[in-house]
């Protein structure tokens, strides 16, 4: 380890006590400055000899006075920004706690948990930031609650050891102690970067009205800015080269720790509008910043983080390899799916298949697959013949059949929901590990809020000849479609989740598929192969648009 | 008087010294213990988790009975072990049982297409994890423990209070990183 536990605990009282005082000797100064510019105003009456102003010092009177009010500001700052710390940016950044249904967010808790065993049983907590970028960030507050997130899209393209490593480097800042200062400090320029939005909006409105207000305003503005910027010097660039080390010394695996930088630095790494002015919580920073490409004191400064030419350098030295093997592997990388693969071919096969049933002492039939599912009087037990052939099995030895009845084992008594065009209940269903309910009948999909992102952003589907023939109609037929706004009561389906009307539209207008949306709770019905289609527009996009506009 | 004086300054001295030697050693034993209790966790609950894979693969494999019959032997062999050296040779054995399980089941088309199958195999990935992390974590308490007690001032109060050496954890495979790894 690279500190005892003692050292890091007396680190962490050092940079939180220095971050305090600074806090308070900050609004002191503003104040100060203010009350400046004011005794030196006519406002203020000052000493005016024969025409001649004289510049004055304000009295010590009120300097105390300033002083004092700027201690109490500067105390009422600290106890709104540290309160509830992670819940606030986690909320600022859009990031959610793990989803226990999903297979992928369970396959982020094992890997959080098993670094938290290598760190010697702190509890880590794990988080996931619902986007297509690549990143990671670790948060502490002074409580000692620990969490770990890391995007949708760096769950999805990267190996298990890639993740492993990342999580540790995580792992690195958090014991290492520079966790907990970074995480104030953000939640100190935060309200700065807040309260300089809201005062910009607000000024707005103001124009017109006394200047000297005014005059005020811009002053505190720019000097928030001022300090929105001046706070990352607390942030020092080597934290990031130690939380490097720290994942090694954890995972015994610099290759794979290089192999995710170098992934995570050729694409893209913001994190969504907010997450910018946060980027010292984050392994790379969101936004592209030239500086931090750079060395010298200058960069060393004024940037969070060091150049990834120098961390991956570190690495392979450390693996004994050179950069060239780095990228051979990179061209051979190939990922391995957490996701079963018949889940991948929504068992297209079975679809078409019919069987004859031995149902009340009589044969009946043929039925399709979601036809039996709905039956109601067939048991594992009943006899039944695949059309087409003479044999006569059992139910339960039919492998689609068998299917049907593990998937009711689970079912319970619990509220369901209807299909809307079928009004038959939905069945819990995992898609790309992402949960989501499903009508046997007609194949369509209710889908919650907030989840079709990680479908989107997930590639684990194989997509049919069919889906990749519709969905390039789609693009190329786009102009003659128009959603219709605002259905009429008749054709609009209700909502299965909260039995409200939904709406008809598209999905977006770039993917012109179009779903129906409830505008109540935030969910989307996916007709069958709606979801699909999608998926292959969001998937293929590039190579789709091209051949659009040709 | 003096003699006096400095005789019972020494003995503070020496007394002072030896206390805080102690008790860092105490606090260095315990972490060491702290951290043997956490593979223990793990250990069990790879225990836990193995008969339900094998109940979930015994239906798709008619001719591999005999290596479900050693995964089950090497598992109640390694709960029965007691000393570290037993456990560690024991666990090792479950380990190596297990990774010719999972290559079988490489082998059966419909056993990795079952998503049941899948999340236990991923348990039991991460729970082997768990266990190399926890044990890489112990050994180096472990070792740091006895470094203390063997150099110059630790060895003399691990003497005096009869501290002994902690056995490491070890697996035999020299590649130490290498986990079992499931290809899916």
């Amino acid at each position: 380890m690279p500190f005892s536990f003692i050292e890091i605990e007396e680190k962490k009282t050092k940079i939180i006590g220095f971050l305090f005082v600074f806090i308070i000797f900050f609004y002191f100064l503003t104040a100060y400055l203010i009350l400046l510019v004011l005794v030196n105003t006519s406002l203020f009456s000052s000493v005016e000899d024969g025409g001649v102003r004289y510049f004055t010092l304000p009295s010590l009177q009120h300097t105390l006075i300033v002083f004092v009010v700027a201690s109490v500001v500067g105390l009422l700052h600290w106890w709104a920004s540290t309160s509830d710390l992670i819940n606030k940016i986690c909320g600022l950044i859009g990031a959610v706690p793990i989803d226990s249904k999903d297979t992928y967010h369970q396959y982020l808790k094992n890997i959080v948990e098993e670094v938290s065993v290598a760190i010697g049983g702190r509890p880590l907590e794990a988080w996931v930031l619902p986007s297509v970028s690549m990143n990671a960030f670790a948060l502490e507050d002074f409580n000692g609650r620990a969490v770990i997130g890391v995007t949708e899209g760096l769950l999805t393209r990267l190996s298990r050891a890639q993740i492993e490593a990342v999580v540790g480097h995580e792992a690195g800042h958090i014991i290492s102690g520079d966790c907990l200062s970074t995480t104030v400090t953000c939640a100190l320029a935060e309200i700065y970067e807040e309260g300089s939005t809201h005062l910009a909006s607000g000024l707005n409105k103001m124009r017109g009205r006394s200047s000297g207000v005014l005059v005020l305003v811009y002053m505190i503005l720019a000097v928030m800015r001022f300090f929105s910027s001046l706070i990352r010097y607390f942030i020092s660039r080597q934290r990031e080269y130690r939380a490097d080390a720290v994942s090694t010394r954890l995972t015994r695996d610099p290759l794979s720790l290089a192999e995710a930088l170098k992934l995570i630095s050729t694409n893209w790494r913001g994190s969504g509008a907010q997450g910018e002015k946060l980027q010292s919580i984050f392994i790379m920073n969101p936004a592209y910043n030239g500086l931090d490409e750079k060395e010298g004191l200058f960069s060393d400064m004024f940037s969070t983080h060091p150049p990834i030419k120098n961390r991956i350098g570190i690495l392979l030295n450390m693996a004994h390899l050179d950069e060239k093997t780095l990228e051979e592997n990179l061209k051979n990388f190939k990922r391995v799916s957490p996701i079963a693969e018949v889940e991948t071919k929504i068992e297209e096969s079975d679809l078409g298949r019919k069987w004859f049933a031995f149902i009340g002492q009589e044969w009946q039939g043929p039925f399709g697959i979601s036809e039996l599912k709905n039956m109601p009087a067939l048991t594992p037990e009943d006899w039944v013949r695949p059309d087409g052939s003479q044999g006569v099995i059992h139910a339960y030895e039919d492998k689609a059949l068998l299917g049907l009845f593990s998937k009711d084992a689970g079912a319970g008594d619990k509220e369901k929901s209807l299909c809307p065009h079928c009004k038959v209940s939905l069945e819990e269903v995992t898609y790309e590990g992402a949960p989501m309910l499903k009508c046997n009948y007609c194949q369509g999909v209710f889908v919650e809020e907030g989840k079709v992102s990680r479908i989107l952003i997930r590639q684990d589907k194989q997509f049919s000849e069919e889906i990749a023939r519709l969905g390039k109609t789609l693009i190329s037929e786009k102009q003659k479609f128009a959603a219709k706004q605002g259905t009429d009561n008749v054709w609009a389906l209700d909502c299965p989740k909260c039995s409200r009307k939904m709406l008809r539209q598209f999905f977006v207008y770039s993917y012109p598929v179009e779903v129906d949306r409830c505008a109540y709770c935030g969910g989307t019905w996916f007709d069958k192969y709606e979801l699909e289609i999608l998926q292959y527009l969001y998937e293929n996009k590039e190579v789709l648009f091209k051949q659009g506009l040709t | 008087m003096i003699i006096m004086l400095v005789l019972l300054a020494a003995i503070l001295l020496v007394g002072g010294w030896f206390f805080t030697t102690y008790n860092s050693l105490v606090s260095l034993k315990v972490r060491v213990e702290n951290a043997w209790s956490q593979i223990d966790v793990q250990l069990k609950r790879r225990h836990d988790l193995i008969p339900n894979l094998v109940e979930a693969v015994k239906g798709y494999m008619n001719y591999e009975k005999d290596t479900l019959e050693r995964v089950i032997k090497a598992r109640n062999q390694a709960i029965d072990a007691s000393s570290i050296k037993d456990k560690a040779q024991a666990e090792n054995f479950l380990s190596s049982t297990l990774k010719s399980l999972f290559a079988v089941v490489e082998r059966y088309p419909d056993l990795k297409a079952n998503q049941n199958v899948l999340k236990l195999q991923e348990e039991l990935t991460s729970t082997e994890n768990k266990i190399s992390f926890a044990r890489q974590y112990y050994n180096d308490e472990a070792g740091r423990f006895n470094t203390q007690i063997l150099i110059v001032p630790g060895n003399i109060v691990a003497g005096a209070v009869g501290f002994t050496q902690r056995d490491f954890f070890q697996i035999e495979d020299k590649t130490e990183k290498e986990v079992p790894q499931v290809k899916f």
